[in-house]
């Protein structure tokens, strides 16, 4: 296999930056400018990171928070989808719904954590719960756009073959409203893995946003940021196992 | 086959500036079979006429008639063919034609259906293709077998290569004409362009611009395949051209 000049270099270049900062950052360290109690050195992390993945804790706890964040995100989607259909398509839904849809979004979801404990304690339903909401807003959003976005030029078409509202909504507007949701659920699962760390944060007894709170009880920074890293390499596989799947249901969709 | 009538059509649309009278006292009677063209200026209500025997649209005034079928709505007794292809991008060749199929067509009446006019077209071997994946003659082609594969009494072409390239549109014309023998099918043609007008149509009615009415039918009878640089071909345009430009009233 013949690797060309460009596709070499698209490779070396998003690794660049990050292992100039890397060295900087050990040279730092060996030299004492920055105290092993505030921030390690990459070295010291990188062996916590292997010692977490050998006693199997830190795998423990992201599969705590995975297992919520998908409990969470399948929720919050499919009533995102199902209500972003439904005022999509109609009018008189989008209407009933708009002026409450409008106040609500506007919440951060974290801003609903304290009142989710009081309603549903600091089991697990309070925390899916923030998830389904994180989730929620930004697949509706792109549901209600992605409705309203199909070209008329399509809904013609349908209406000179006669189509009936069944075939018009399933073969026309939901398959041309699919880039647009598949956007949203990007975005969704970001914030449904931001959510997830934050509601383990404030209550919680397991999970990677505990680890991090733990640790930093304990005074362990190496493990805080082991567990700060594998927030972002998990969130960053997530996010390209969704680009995969879009790209294979997706392959009409040229954009995609 | 039912012949297609249209008596004392008037359309207007409703501007904020008042009523833009599109057009005025349309009279037309198409032959079972005949393949008419109708050619005039952008803007002069050519369109708007073909959408209105579509049932896109309801007339001001006037009746639209196949047969003694009164036209409101649009129907599968219609083809209709737009200057885009408007295909579905999500969807291939094969289900895109499949598309155009009657409800209550079985699924192996569909594929035999779907099969035929594949090959009518000239689209065998790209039965699995997307849309994306098509030069701009091919997804032309594949919009006029899902036009045709609910099999319509009429076909309406609006400026359907007007966004080929000038080859392709000429195999495009020829093609069209294949067709036409064919499937023994009435077609009503919109252009702008006078020589594909000639070349396709029985004759070729000239819109004047709006409100856009008949002004004078040139009849093309003219044996086929035509010959577009006959002496015959030339003097059939001559008079079509001079409907638009060099009027001496």
């Amino acid at each position: 296999m013949t690797l060309k000049p460009s596709s070499k270099l698209s490779w070396f270049l998003p690794l660049l930056i990050p292992v100039v900062l890397l060295v900087l950052w050990q040279i730092a360290s060996d030299t004492g400018c920055l105290k092993p109690s505030i921030l390690p050195s990459p070295f010291v992390i990188a062996a916590t990171l292997l010692e977490l993945l050998k006693s199997g804790e830190l795998f423990k706890n992201l599969e705590v928070s995975l297992v919520r964040v998908l409990e969470g995100f399948l929720m919050g989607a499919s009533l995102g989808l199902l209500v972003g259909f439904a005022m999509g398509l109609s009018k008189r839904m989008e209407g009933a719904l708009s002026l409450i849809t409008g106040l609500l979004r506007p919440i951060p979801t974290i801003a609903w954590i304290p009142a989710l404990i009081l309603w549903l304690g600091i089991g697990e339903s309070s925390k899916v719960t923030v998830i389904a909401v994180g989730s929620f807003w930004p697949v509706l959003l792109s549901a209600i756009q992605g409705v309203r976005g199909t070209d008329p030029k399509y809904l013609e078409v349908a209406r000179v073959l006669e189509k009936d509202s069944y075939t018009r909504i399933f073969k026309v507007v939901i398959p041309s409203a699919l880039p647009s949701i598949f956007t949203g659920l990007r975005v969704a699962m970001g914030i449904a893995w931001a959510s997830v760390v934050g509601a383990e944060l404030i209550a919680a007894s397991s999970g990677i946003g505990f680890m991090i709170m733990y640790a930093r009880e304990v005074s362990q920074p190496d493990v805080m940021l082991v567990g700060v890293l594998a927030i972002g390499l998990t969130g960053l596989l997530i996010d390209f196992l969704l680009l995969q799947l879009q790209k294979r249901l997706l392959k009409w969709s040229v954009t995609a | 086959m039912n012949s297609l009538q249209i008596k004392n059509l008037n359309h207007q649309y409703a501007l904020p500036q008042g009523e833009l009278k599109v057009l005025d006292q349309v009279q037309l009677t198409v032959q079972p079979g005949e393949f008419v063209s109708i050619v005039g200026a952008s803007g002069c209500g050519k369109s708007t006429l073909l959408r209105l025997i579509g049932g896109l649209e309801t007339p001001t005034a006037g009746q639209i008639l196949l047969g003694d079928q009164l036209i409101q709505a649009p129907g599968l007794d219609r083809g209709m063919v737009f200057q885009e292809p408007r295909l579905f991008p999500w969807l291939t060749v094969e289900e895109n034609i499949s598309f155009g199929c009657r409800a209550n067509t079985s699924e192996s009446e569909k594929q035999k259906l779907v099969h035929s006019h594949i090959q009518l077209v000239g689209l065998l071997g790209f039965e699995k293709a997307y849309p994306h994946q098509l030069s701009g003659g091919m997804q032309q082609r594949t919009a006029i077998a899902r036009a045709l594969v609910s099999q319509p009494q009429v076909l309406l072409l609006d400026e359907p290569f007007g966004a080929l390239d000038a080859l392709t549109r000429i195999q495009m014309q020829q093609e069209i004409l294949k067709i036409w023998q064919a499937e023994k099918i009435t077609v009503i043609l919109v252009t702008h362009d006078i020589d594909e007008a000639v070349y396709l149509g029985d004759r070729v009615l000239v819109m004047s611009n709006r409100p856009g009415t008949f002004q004078k039918t040139v009849p093309a009878a003219l044996a086929r395949p035509r010959d577009r640089n006959s002496v015959e071909f030339s003097k059939i345009k001559k008079e079509i051209y001079d409907e638009f430009f060099n009027k001496t009233v």
